[in-house]
């Protein structure tokens, strides 16, 4: 499967902090939108959001999932 | 807006045609579930079960809401939906058999799936009260529906082998039930658009290929040049022919209503 790492964030409520709530696998960000929406459906969530892994930017880990995805991005 | 349908006033004509209108609608709906339900074991990964299982819990959800409107007719939904036999279902031809592979899903995604999502449409500006209200929070539903249906019709139909060529043939194959279902323009069709109930066929016609020219035109396949199927039931107001026994077993729930205690 040619499909990339989305990370999905949500919030409950208007004004409430944007968490990390899991992940999904998804071929392209419209797929990823679907994904997250279904399977993480055990709240009514305010707002929600797709980020593919290789767009986050670790700041002081180099051994971190997002850092591990950066570095196969950058090696193809 | 146009004017609300008061039901009360259609002759005995216009409530079959409006009859015939919702049980299309409701049974193509059930069936589209059952269809999804069959893959949410077998999908490519875990995600699109997840999404499978999902789209068809919206299926019968919308389903219900829609067969709800059989009350407005006098008519008692909960037989309709738990005593009918196969031939008396409504739902669009395509959706018959069971889907022998993901690409057939995929392309009953794209085609059944959007003509409903099309006749919906139509229906939520329509002349009936029920459906102005009821209907616009499916078509926000149906929005996901679409998004993987077109993110996995693009990605089968840049494929190579039997993949592509699967999806080919079951485009070819539902292309003709579902353009005879949209395009119906027999007399309780033309009785509904008359009523202000649901569009015209050509509109509807003209608005499903629009939502599907560019996605089929992958598989090389052109829906302005494709032709609805010949044969046709008035009654039903779909294709000659019926759902298969297991599926509307299924669909009426009869294991689940044979454990029921009373």
């Amino acid at each position: 499967m040619l499909e990339k790492v989305y990370d999905v964030f949500a919030r409950k409520d208007r004004g409430d902090q944007l968490v990390h709530i899991g992940y999904v696998d998804a071929m392209d960000d419209e797929t990823a939108k679907v994904h997250a929406w279904t399977t993480y459906d055990e709240e009514r969530w305010f707002e929600m959001c797709v980020v593919e892994r290789t767009a986050i930017v670790p700041v002081n880990r180099d051994d971190g999932p997002f850092a591990k995805a950066q570095r196969a991005a950058d090696h193809g | 807006m146009a004017e609300v349908l008061d039901v009360s006033a259609l002759d005995a004509d216009g409530r079959k045609a409006l009859e015939r209108l919702i049980l299309s609608l409701a049974d193509s709906k059930r069936l589209m579930g059952i269809r999804y339900s069959d893959w949410l074991l077998g999908a490519p990964s875990i995600e699109t079960g997840i999404a499978t299982s999902s789209m068809a819990q919206d299926e019968w959800g919308h389903a219900r809401l829609v067969y709800a409107m059989l009350k407005e007719l006098d008519i008692d939904p909960v037989a309709v939906e738990h005593d009918r036999a196969p031939q008396e279902y409504a739902s669009i031809g395509a959706l018959d058999e069971e889907m022998p592979d993901w690409a057939a899903l995929v392309a009953a995604m794209v085609l059944v799936d959007g003509a409903l999502t099309t006749a919906l449409a139509s229906f939520a500006e329509g002349t009936l009260e029920s459906a102005r209200g009821r209907v616009p929070k499916m078509l926000a539903e149906e929005e996901f529906h679409a998004s993987l249906g077109a993110a996995w019709y693009r990605r089968l139909a840049r494929s190579e082998g039997d993949a592509r060529r699967l999806l080919v043939a079951a485009t070819e194959a539902m292309l003709p039930d579902v353009l005879a279902w949209l395009g119906a323009d027999d007399a309780p069709a033309r009785a509904m658009v008359e009523a202000g109930v649901i569009g015209p066929a050509d509109d509807l016609l003209a608005d499903f290929r629009a939502r599907v020219r560019d996605i089929v035109a992958l598989a090389d396949i052109d829906v302005d040049a494709a032709t609805a199927a010949d044969a046709w039931d008035e009654a039903r107001g779909r294709t000659p022919g019926h759902p298969d026994e297991h599926a509307v077993e299924r669909v009426r729930g009869d294991k689940n209503r044979a454990l029921f205690v009373e």
